[in-house]
């Protein structure tokens, strides 16, 4: 019983003024001794993470470094096995998922997650902050400013000629910015961004990163990234994944230094 | 010596044709028989008394057509009639028969005027069924033994036959027919009047719990002559015999819960399989257990196996056959339709039920409803460990033909190399055809083990029930839950379900509830179970759980 | 951009503005299909059409609307349902007992006719003390039997729903479990001591509101009924799917993991459009029984469920009006098929409508997955787009 409650809290009693003031003070999101065990093989084992208000943090590792356990994880997708996430404030570690959106972390997926026979703009439509109830749901209009707002997002996207089309018919790098702007208009305060370079053309890559850069102003992101030239230009503190733990933290330049980043990436 | 052997053998079959010709000419039975034509009512009882003396086994059926007046005299012979014939004048004929072989004597039929009916009355009907138990009592064979040595216990005033039947007790053979001849003459001594007696049969009744005795036991306690010492003796019998009920009860349930267990598990085998590889429901799956069935029934045909004739081995050449029929069918639909339809599982559903129906009606087609099938003489009877507890030996069978497919899948699976490519394709399709993997080949040997092992489900279930072509569809669902509950491709999970789910719903069946009412709570039981564990009981975790 | 040519297929794909062209052209076809079924009763009514036609005609539209309940939940959401048979026999117990209760009577406690004969008496019962089940009462009041032939479906499609989807059952398994649920019923109905008269069913209906079933004009006014329900749900439908509510069922089916990291909860979604296709088949139930005039178990057979998905997928699947073309179109080529006919001296048997229909289930999944409606759809699209 100690044990586990031990475990939970990382050691610490929940009103230890310690980690309270911790990540209440400094960070938007913080994960705390997690870990997430499948079949005895230890995906992710994480001493302290811990993300500031309005902050854009790239995680990088190699293949399975537990990176994408990781959004898992803090989005609820899979329960840790041990410890804990706190998002603003408060304990989220055994919501649902679709409550931990709700407060507000969006995520976009690896291969980005669309409605395939809905058009460009209704899938805009389903991401509106706002209530999403059965009723309001059934009576809900178009309204004017929500309009304004998804087509001003969908022509920094170059999508407005497609706002009719099925998003099937996008193109690869068309769906990667459809889900991001999906992601920007619901209006989350922290956005899980999962590899939004994979795939795209170096044009597309570099309208990517301005993307996210434009977002750091007003939200807290991280971003999941294999791409070295991408994860370059957005010029952020980067944080090395390996074999499910932290392997170290820094800026690109650091990190590009340090031996065992280089050890993990080049030397098997 | 050639010439000798020649004329013996000719003598041999002149004296086996004047035999069939003239029927039992000489036979001191049949001179014994034809008593049974007089008059004098008594005289017949004599002659009862006088056949039964004898012994002779082929009494049995012949009293028994006596019995049911089947027998008639004729030319001072007795015969059997075979059947009465009717012309159009409403004048009636019997044709008639040997009264031992029961064939045709003449090829013409005998006006019913010249021939005499024997008809017994009612206490010589009873005489003779008495009669007959008593003859079975010696009979060779030791079903009919044993079916004697029951029915007399169950006949008033057979004290004359106390000695034959401790004899029995002590020296027979065979387990049952003693236990039985022991059960039946503390039976017959109860029934006396003597309270002493009465009180050690009693206590032989309840040490041997005799099952048999209970009604009488229980009859017996509700007279109210019945003196205190005696009615505790029985009330002790009594209390013994109704726990080894109890027993046979609780054995029964669990017996048939992995007996009908095993069927679905066999059927949920193949199902698991190429639903976890291939992403494909196979609604038709009943119906290639329906052709595993009249795979069988088509070896039967041609071994000219019937019961009166058995030609057993016609069973052991079914199995291959029903296997590799049902295997070559469902390469057919696998190759035409199925093949379309990976990862489509819904869609695959409708398509495979719709080749489900036209499978339904083309066997309907062909052989028509409801073919009678027959299973092999070494598959009659049972095993019988105790009086009462019985396992039969086509459930015994069944058993363990589920336990050497469910070996031979997992032999197939971990230790060849198609085992290999399987799994490999089941964990991951496109790597595993990147690094050269024919994963078409792979899924249609899939699809055709997994169809051939409902062939052999359907092999199996020959020796319970009729083949019908439907009979498919009263299985389908119940393996479908073992498979939702035993989770995806998963042979341990199958196997665990399978006889979960029988015994669970023969439990639900045999103790509270009827079998609609069983099979309703059973399913809120598995959608209970679902809310806990979604993917069933041994669910893949980690990334393979996302697909 | 504006110098390159697109090919009919591209336009299409872009999201030319087609809409309202084949929506003149959807309209007209609706608007067809209109007139000839209100001309149907009317040719009747001057002679010329039999009666029986019309009364056939009815229980197919009524399928018709099981149908378009089938399409809401499989069509639009993507979750195939094998319980709508299961609905619709319940809407369909529902009026049959109504119509049970004015019929003949028997018995002090006035039994119906139908229960009369199959009474399963319980021990120390005996002929002459049959009492009416309780769950018989409430259908003896028209209106009641009306509202509790939509509720009890949709209540227990709500029910299943709700612990099906709150467990997250899926796909395949959401399919066996309803499958199994219909089988359940199935069982449970045909069992005469559940008093709901075995696989006898109901039957012996004499009156409904009053006016007696024999007569035209009564099978017409159900005609009618049936013809206005199904324009109402069409209505209802219809509207229901081009509200946003209408787009998070696609959303549901096209990935509902996505849709449940959007913010939305799918479950809430599925469960209460599970419960109106349930309602909405229970008021086909209604509408069938008095038509047929015998309502029995063998509409809860597994057979029936899955039939009901094929009318949906001959027509189309995500249309409405698809899903009613297939249910009238399969009922007309099983009418004309289950009976005899000799064409050139070759025989048609009646037996081999399951060839027919096995290999209409093998067609629709591998070359017409769309449905009918697919190539009415291509063709329009063309030809709003040359236009």
């Amino acid at each position: 019983m100690t044990q586990t409650s031990e475990q939970a809290t990382g050691g610490y009693s929940l009103e230890s003024p310690t980690v309270n003031a911790l990540w209440s003070r400094k960070y938007l999101l913080f994960l705390h001794n997690v870990t997430a065990v499948f079949d005895g093989f230890t995906a992710l084992d994480i001493d302290d993470i811990g993300i500031r208000h309005n902050e854009l943090r790239v995680v990088i590792g190699p293949n399975g470094a537990g990176k994408s356990t990781l959004c898992d994880v803090i989005t609820g997708k899979t329960r840790p096995t041990t410890g804990s996430v706190y998002f603003d404030g408060e304990e989220i570690t055994r919501l649902s998922d679709a409550e931990i959106v709700r407060r507000g972390i969006g995520r976009k997926f690896q291969t980005p997650a669309l409605f395939d026979s809905l058009t460009v703009y209704e899938n805009m439509e389903l991401s509106l902050p706002g209530p999403k109830g059965i009723f309001s749901a059934l009576f809900a209009t178009r309204r004017k400013v929500e309009q304004d707002r998804i087509m001003a997002l969908l022509e920094r996207v170059k999508l407005a000629d497609n706002v009719n089309t099925e998003a099937r018919f996008l193109s690869h790098g068309q769906r990667q910015w459809l889900a991001i702007s999906t992601l920007i208009l619901s209006d989350p305060r922290l956005l899980l961004i999962d590899e939004p370079a994979a795939g795209l053309t170096d044009a597309e890559t570099e309208l990517t990163a301005e993307l996210l850069l434009e977002l750091r102003d007003k939200h807290t992101l991280i971003v999941i990234e294999h791409d070295m030239d991408f994860v370059r230009q957005l010029d952020s503190p980067v944080t090395v994944l390996c074999d499910g733990k932290v392997m170290t933290e820094g800026t690109m330049d650091e990190v590009r230094r340090n031996e065992e980043v280089i050890e993990a990436y080049l030397g098997r | 010596m050639c010439i000798r052997q020649i004329s013996r053998c000719v003598a041999a079959a002149s004296v086996f044709f004047m035999l069939a010709a003239t029927a039992s000419l000489g036979d001191p039975l049949a001179e014994l028989l034809r008593g049974l034509a007089q008059e004098d009512g008594e005289a017949r009882a004599a002659t009862l008394q006088s056949l039964v003396a004898t012994g002779d086994e082929r009494l049995e059926t012949i009293l028994e057509d006596y019995r049911r007046g089947s027998l008639y005299s004729w030319n001072d012979q007795i015969v059997f009639g075979i059947d009465l014939i009717e012309d159009d004048d409403l004048n009636e004929f019997v044709r008639i028969g040997d009264v031992f072989s029961h064939e045709p004597l003449l090829d013409a039929a005998i006006p019913l005027e010249d021939i005499l009916v024997l008809e017994p009355n009612g206490a010589e009907r009873r005489r003779v069924t008495r009669a007959k138990t008593l003859l079975g009592l010696s009979a060779r064979q030791k079903i009919r033994r044993r079916a004697a040595v029951r029915k007399i216990g169950t006949q008033t005033n057979r004290t004359a036959a106390l000695e034959k039947l401790q004899h029995l007790a002590e020296t027979d053979g065979d387990r049952i027919v003693r236990f039985a001849a022991a059960e039946s003459s503390a039976m017959i001594k109860f029934r006396s009047q003597d309270e002493t007696v009465q009180r050690e049969a009693a206590e032989a009744l309840g040490r041997l719990r005799s099952v048999r005795a209970r009604s009488l036991l229980e009859e017996a306690v509700r007279r109210e002559d019945v003196t205190a010492p005696l009615r505790d003796s029985i009330e002790t019998a009594l209390a013994r015999i109704r726990g080894r009920e109890r027993l046979i009860a609780t054995y029964d349930i669990v017996k048939s819960g992995i007996s009908s267990g095993s069927v679905l598990v066999l059927m949920a085998l193949g199902l698991a399989i190429i639903f976890g590889m291939m992403g494909v429901i196979n609604m038709a799956h009943g119906e290639m257990m329906m052709i595993g069935s009249y795979a069988t029934y088509a070896t039967q045909l041609l071994f000219k196996h019937t019961p009166e004739h058995p030609v057993n081995s016609y069973y052991i050449f079914a199995l291959p056959l029903a296997f590799c029929a049902s295997a070559l069918v469902a390469g057919l639909i696998e190759y035409l339709v199925v093949r379309r339809l990976y990862k489509r599982p819904l869609e695959s559903l409708l398509a495979t039920y719709g080749i489900g129906l036209i499978m339904i009606q083309t066997i309907r087609s062909i052989f028509g409803d409801n073919r009678p099938s027959n299973s092999p003489s070494w598959l009659q009877g049972a095993l019988e460990f105790l009086p009462g507890l019985t396992l039969p030996y086509n459930r015994l069978f069944i058993l363990m033909l589920c336990f050497a497919c469910v070996l031979g899948v997992s032999a197939l699976f971990r230790y060849t190399s198609l085992g290999l490519k399987m799994r490999a394709t089941l964990q991951n399709r496109d790597m595993a055809a990147a690094m050269g993997i024919n994963t078409r080949m792979v899924d249609s040997v899939t699809f055709m083990t997994g169809g051939g092992l409902a062939g052999v489900a359907g092999y199996a279930l020959t020796t319970i029930g009729g083949i019908t072509p439907d009979m498919g569809q009263n299985y389908i669902v119940d393996s479908f839950l073992v498979v939702v509950t035993g989770g995806v491709g998963n042979i341990a999970g199958v196997v665990c379900s399978g006889f979960g789910l029988g015994l669970l719903n023969k439990v639900l069946e045999g103790t509270l509830f009827g079998a609609v009412w069983a099979k309703i709570i059973m399913l809120l039981i598995v959608i209970a179970f679902i809310q806990y564990k979604p993917s069933g009981l041994f669910a893949p975790k980690g990334r393979l759980a996302d697909e | 951009m504006s110098n390159r040519v697109y090919t009919v297929d591209a336009l299409i794909k872009r999201g030319y503005r087609t809409k309202s062209t084949v929506g003149l052209l959807n309209g007209c076809v609706a608007a067809l299909f209109l007139v000839f079924a209100l001309m149907l009763p009317l040719l009747a009514f001057y002679g010329l059409v039999p009666i029986e036609t019309v009364n056939m005609a009815g229980r197919y539209l009524a399928f018709g609307i099981v149908a378009m309940g089938l399409d809401l939940i499989w069509g639009y959401t993507g979750i195939l349902s094998l319980c709508q048979s299961l609905f619709f026999a319940l809407g369909g117990y529902a009026m049959g007992m109504y119509l049970a209760h004015h019929g003949n009577l028997f018995g002090p406690n006035g039994i119906p006719e139908a229960l009369y004969v199959v009474y399963p008496y319980a021990i120390g019962e005996s002929k002459g003390m049959e009492v009416l089940p309780w769950f018989w009462m409430p259908f003896k009041s028209f209106n009641l039997t009306l509202l509790l032939g939509m509720l009890i479906p949709g209540l227990l499609a709500g029910v299943i729903g709700f612990f099906g989807f709150i467990s997250r059952v899926r796909g395949v398994y959401f399919a066996i479990l309803t499958q199994a649920l219909t089988v359940a019923a199935w069982m449970f109905f045909s069992q005469n001591n559940m008093k709901f008269c075995g696989t006898n069913g109901l039957t012996h209906f004499k009156t409904i509101a009053g006016h007696s079933l024999r007569e035209d004009p009564v099978k017409l006014a159900l005609y009618g009924a049936t013809l206005a329900s199904l324009v109402g749900v069409y209505v209802l439908c219809s509207l229901l799917v081009r509200s946003r509510f209408g787009r998070v069922l696609v959303a549901i089916r096209d990935s509902e993991v996505t849709l449940r990291f959007t913010g939305y909860q799918p479950f809430a979604y599925k469960t209460a459009i599970f419960a109106l296709s349930g309602a909405i088949a229970g008021l086909a139930g209604l509408l069938y029984t008095p038509q047929a005039s015998i309502v029995t178990p063998s509409y809860m057979e597994a057979r029936w469920s899955i039939l009901m998905v094929v009318w949906v997928a001959v027509g189309g699947r995500g249309s409405l009006g698809g899903a009613v073309l297939g249910a009238l179109l399969v009922n007309l080529l099983y009418n004309t098929l289950t009976s005899q006919h000799t064409v050139l001296g070759v025989t048609w048997k009646p037996d081999y409508w399951q060839f027919v229909v096995g290999l209409l289930f093998v067609f629709v999944v591998l070359v017409l997955p769309g449905g009918l409606v697919s190539l009415w759809k291509k063709y329009t699209e063309r030809i709003a787009v040359e236009t």
